[in-house]
């Protein structure tokens, strides 16, 4: 993602200091740390605060957002769900050889090539990175705890009306009443996948995450 | 950039909408707008403000941050900078000019274009790939970017790093040391000196004014 935006606060901080503690005698080179839950809830700015914890520690960690890796691109994705219905909206969606293709570059320390939504035009650039040297991955994700690599798997727990608000002031999407029903089938979707995962965090995302 | 944090308040997009209006006013194909300013000045909000507020008047802006163009590796960039003289070496000489007209080139031919793309968490350079074909403006930040050939509109923020070392430590981008300070003095010099070649001024307090 370019020019994404993120608002770290002292509870993201927190949670991250809590998976170090967690992940102690754990860690093992190449280490794969997956992190779940809905649009808003935090992800990737636990994804940042983590990475920046273990940079500290000398551990060295891509950040990897699922959602550069949508099979439809931003700007025709609203339309193509509208065309193929709500049952359209998944993990099916996510183009999954190409991530089983990053993950497998960063375990063999090859050069990989990944898709990279410019959040201001919206158009997917291509970002080429190296992955020798680079200790951990750490993808975010609405689905990405179902990565069968994953070595650490965290939930962040958001319930849906505080997802729609966050939505709001996140000014990522407008609100209308497709996205909404988009909002309602992703949750289904996402709390499904909870059971598998090790850690959970909720950020209650309201209080003092968007301060504009 | 990946992994950038913005801080973007009120007084950003309030001096956004000024800048934008401006550039509504003397719009032309593949335009090139610069934002120039000291470390911790709000450059890059700036840019990320006008960019993404354009897109409501129909302009596709990409934002290009000229830091991810140092000849030097950020990881040396310290060792550098000490054994050959802050004096000497900090400024504009420290960039990769002729990859970034290379770059700002196939903007204008809306070709495909590779660039480096500085990762701050890994602190790798990455290479970012970007279609430019469907890209109508380029709003370039970076404390010498007014001085980048053919741009149309130049913006200077006034604040020094004095004003704003405070900024600074809040974005926790860098420690605070002597040797900070002796870059930033520096830096301070040579981003002063282009300030009579500006078009728009961003004063102190954020307000916008034409400099002719």
């Amino acid at each position: 993602m370019l020019n994404d935006r993120i608002t770290v606060t002292a509870k993201h901080e927190q949670a991250a200091d809590v998976v170090i503690e967690y992940l102690a005698d754990k860690l093992r080179p190449k280490f794969i740390i997956t992190i779940g839950g809905e649009v808003g809830s935090g992800k990737s700015t636990l994804a940042y605060a983590l990475a920046h914890k273990f940079k500290k520690q000398g551990v060295r960690s891509k950040i990897v957002d699922l959602d550069d890796f949508y099979k439809i691109s931003p700007l025709e994705r609203k339309s193509w769900r509208r065309a193929n219905g709500i049952e359209s909206v998944g993990p099916d969606e996510y183009d999954w050889g190409k991530i089983i293709h990053v993950i497998n570059d960063f375990y063999e320390n090859n050069v990989s090539v990944m898709p990279c939504v410019d959040l201001i035009t919206d158009y997917v650039d291509e970002i080429s990175t190296n992955f020798e040297g680079v200790d951990m991955m750490i993808i975010n994700g609405l689905y990405a705890t179902k990565i069968s690599q994953s070595d650490l798997r965290i939930f962040i727990e958001l319930t849906y009306d505080e997802t729609k608000e966050a939505q709001i002031f996140g000014d990522k999407e407008e609100m209308t009443a497709f996205r909404k029903q988009i909002l309602e089938r992703e949750h289904e979707m996402v709390q499904g996948l909870k059971k598998g995962c090790d850690l959970f965090f909720d950020f209650d995302a309201l209080v003092d995450k968007y301060h504009l | 950039m990946l992994g950038d944090v913005l801080l973007i308040t009120e007084k950003h997009l309030k001096a956004g909408e000024a800048i934008i209006e401006h550039i509504l006013k003397h719009r032309k194909p593949k335009m090139m707008i610069a934002i120039s300013g000291e470390s911790g000045s709000g450059k890059t909000e700036l840019a990320h403000v006008v960019a993404k507020g354009l897109r409501k008047h129909g302009i596709m802006a990409k934002p290009l941050h000229i830091d991810n163009y140092y000849r030097i590796h950020p990881l040396e960039r310290t060792e550098w900078r000490k054994n050959n003289g802050i004096d000497k070496v900090v400024g504009p000489g420290e960039y990769d000019w002729d990859t970034l007209n290379r770059n700002i080139k196939e903007f204008k031919q809306g070709i495909s274009s590779t660039g480096p793309c500085v990762d701050l968490v890994t602190e790798q350079i990455d290479q970012l790939t970007t279609d430019y074909s469907g890209i109508d403006m380029l709003i370039i930040d970076g404390l010498y970017a007014i001085k980048t050939d053919n741009v149309d509109v130049r913006v200077f923020i006034e604040l020094t790093y004095h004003e704003t070392k405070k900024a600074q430590v809040v974005r926790g981008k860098e420690p605070q040391n002597e040797y900070r300070m002796a870059v930033l003095e520096k830096e301070h010099q040579e981003v002063q000196a282009l300030k009579p070649s500006a078009d728009i001024l961003i004063g102190m307090d954020y307000s916008f004014r034409l400099a002719k």
